[in-house]
């Protein structure tokens, strides 16, 4: 038993203390070091000026960096060739400062006729906000345009602030449109969703897994003890009964000594409260009603 | 349960039945509302959500009563340390008073899933089976993770001063996966324990009333009796059986829980297709 006792310690220290730690460290930790969330990324260097500042924030300009919700990198691939890097910033749509350039009756469509997928978001479910309302009136700048007001860089400060009075550019990061949280594409793009809605879901699948049958066997046995016939009867109804009481004997004969045995071994092992104590109490009168052996 | 003998046993103090009736109520509206919420799509939740005035209200109801379970939790833990043994602190953790989970339990499951073919003798637990301690400490790992993604969920501005926005989007998803395994153990696990055992028909009242049924607990639970008499401590475990009326409330109180209970299992399974995440 002691020696159980230190190793369940010892399971404590590794299986709870140390993601207990862990956790504590993650919650702490960007209250010491708040610069996961935004970094302040101002040029102070005119000739840069133009490149890294917009022009309106300059001083205090921030960018999200690697608080990136997503992990897909801008590239510059489409199909088998490549495009080149000027060739990129004039063909690639999210880097126009129109993004529907060139595209025939686009006047005459709708958003969702093209996006029928971007309308399933919350801000769209449950506020209602429209598309528009966000990415604004014509032209719609692309995400990645470098003065869309789209741009993770000023998204905070030109689209979440309508709503969300004092967002800051962290809170831009939060991804309106997600992918499905148990898709391929979520876990290629946003992993820490994957996973951890994947990990929720198997904590909830293995607890209704372990207990539904477990409170279902005990409903049966309760039954069972109350016909005075044993569960296993019960259970395998189908079987014609001469079999399993034949199979049942025989079970019974091979392995109740073994399985008994090893139980009071265990008893004596694992339970803290010596077996000795039992012999003190009075038994209930319908005991041996109640047990099946 | 032949012989009615009505000598119960103390099982619980006055404050941790105190805890539990608070918990219900503030489960049942967190339920209540949290559906509502993730239901409005369909007729159902937002008849639901108008009994608590409406999609905002209800939305409002939630986030307070969220914040009155954070609160409940605290004091609970500032309870626990009143209740440690601190004299021999980290022993005491590991005795059979304990709801710690400890080698016992894991043997004592194993051991009641081979007593559910009926080929052995129904293991003899001691003060807590494993299936209470569970209980337990699911409540206690939901109210950590439940509370700690409401409360990102509930205060974003803040939140993002220092995490990055899109640990929103994981909060939102791990607090409805909680919720949903919350409701789910409770509805079916919990309510089936206390009321569909054979000797907890129809209702189980030990939370309620204090005490457990003195012949079903010795039956239960025999190591435990056994210690305590050894210690002597059983004469002054035992308690009569609570008034008539106060019986009728904690019934009445029970069912009503039960009644809100499977309304939202049945009602939420039935609408699941209509969920707007």
């Amino acid at each position: 038993m002691k020696k159980a006792v230190r190793g369940m310690r010892l399971v404590y220290l590794g299986g709870v203390m140390v993601p207990l730690i862990g956790l504590i460290a993650l919650l702490v930790g960007p209250l010491l070091w708040p610069v996961w969330a935004e970094v302040k990324g101002g040029s102070k260097i005119y000739r840069y000026r133009e490149r890294v500042a917009s022009g309106y924030y300059e001083g205090y300009e921030v960018s999200p960096r690697r608080a990136r919700a997503t992990v897909a990198r801008p590239s510059t691939k489409r199909g088998l060739a490549a495009y080149g890097a000027s060739s990129a910033l004039v063909r690639i749509r999210t880097r126009l400062p129109d993004s529907h350039r060139g595209l025939k009756f686009y006047y005459r469509n709708s958003c969702v006729e093209c996006h029928p997928k971007q309308t399933r978001n919350l801000h769209s479910v449950r506020a209602g906000i429209t598309c528009r309302q966000c990415h604004g009136a014509e032209p719609i700048a692309a995400i990645k345009y470098h003065y869309s007001p789209m741009n993770p860089i000023r998204r905070h400060a030109y689209v979440c602030t309508k709503c969300h009075e004092g967002a800051n550019v962290a809170f831009g990061t939060y991804l309106i449109h997600e992918p499905r949280a148990e898709s391929a594409a979520a876990k290629e793009n946003f992993p820490v969703l994957y996973y951890a809605y994947w990990m929720m879901l198997l904590l909830l699948g293995g607890t209704l897994a372990f207990f539904i049958p477990h409170i279902l066997m005990v409903f049966v046995q309760e039954l069972a003890m109350k016909k005075k016939k044993p569960a296993i009867d019960f259970l395998l109804f189908f079987i014609p009964n001469r079999f399993i009481v034949q199979w049942r004997e025989k079970l019974i004969k091979k392995w109740k000594p073994p399985i008994d045995k090893l139980i009071f071994f265990m008893e004596q092992k694992f339970v803290v409260a010596p077996r000795q104590l039992l012999s003190k109490i009075r038994k209930p009168a319908n005991d041996d009603a109640k047990d099946i052996h | 349960m032949g012989t009615k003998t009505n000598i119960r046993i103390r099982r619980f103090s006055l404050i941790q039945r105190l805890f539990h009736v608070l918990l219900i109520i503030s489960f049942m509206t967190q339920g209540c509302t949290g559906v509502a919420r993730m239901y409005i799509g369909s007729p159902w939740g937002k008849w639901l959500a108008s009994v608590f005035g409406g999609y905002a209200n209800a939305t409002q109801i939630h986030k307070y009563m969220g914040l009155f379970m954070i609160c409940l939790f605290l004091a609970h833990i500032l309870y626990l340390c009143f209740k440690i043994d601190w004299r021999n602190f980290p022993r005491c953790l590991f005795s059979p008073d304990s709801l710690v989970p400890q080698p016992q339990d894991i043997f004592e499951s194993t051991h009641h899933v081979f007593w559910f073919f009926g080929l052995i003798k129904a293991p003899r637990f001691d003060r807590w089976t494993y299936w209470e301690k569970f209980d337990y400490w699911g409540v206690f790992w939901g109210i950590i993770v439940l509370g700690l993604t409401g409360l990102m969920l509930t205060f974003p501005l803040l939140v993002t001063r220092i995490l990055p926005g899109w640990t929103l989007n994981v909060a939102l998803w791990v607090h409805r996966i909680e919720a949903i395994l919350a409701m789910g153990h409770v509805f079916v696990i919990h309510f089936f324990v206390g009321h569909l055992r054979s000797h907890n028909f129809p209702m189980d009242r030990t939370m309620f009333e204090g005490s457990a049924d003195l012949d079903a607990t010795i039956h239960e639970k025999p190591f435990w009796i056994a210690r305590m008499a050894h210690e002597g401590k059983l004469e002054s475990l035992l308690v009569p059986q609570a008034s008539l009326l106060k019986r009728t409330v904690f019934y009445v109180f029970g069912y009503s829980a039960i009644a809100v209970g499977l309304f939202l299992l049945v009602g939420g399974i039935i609408n699941s297709p209509s969920i707007t995440w």
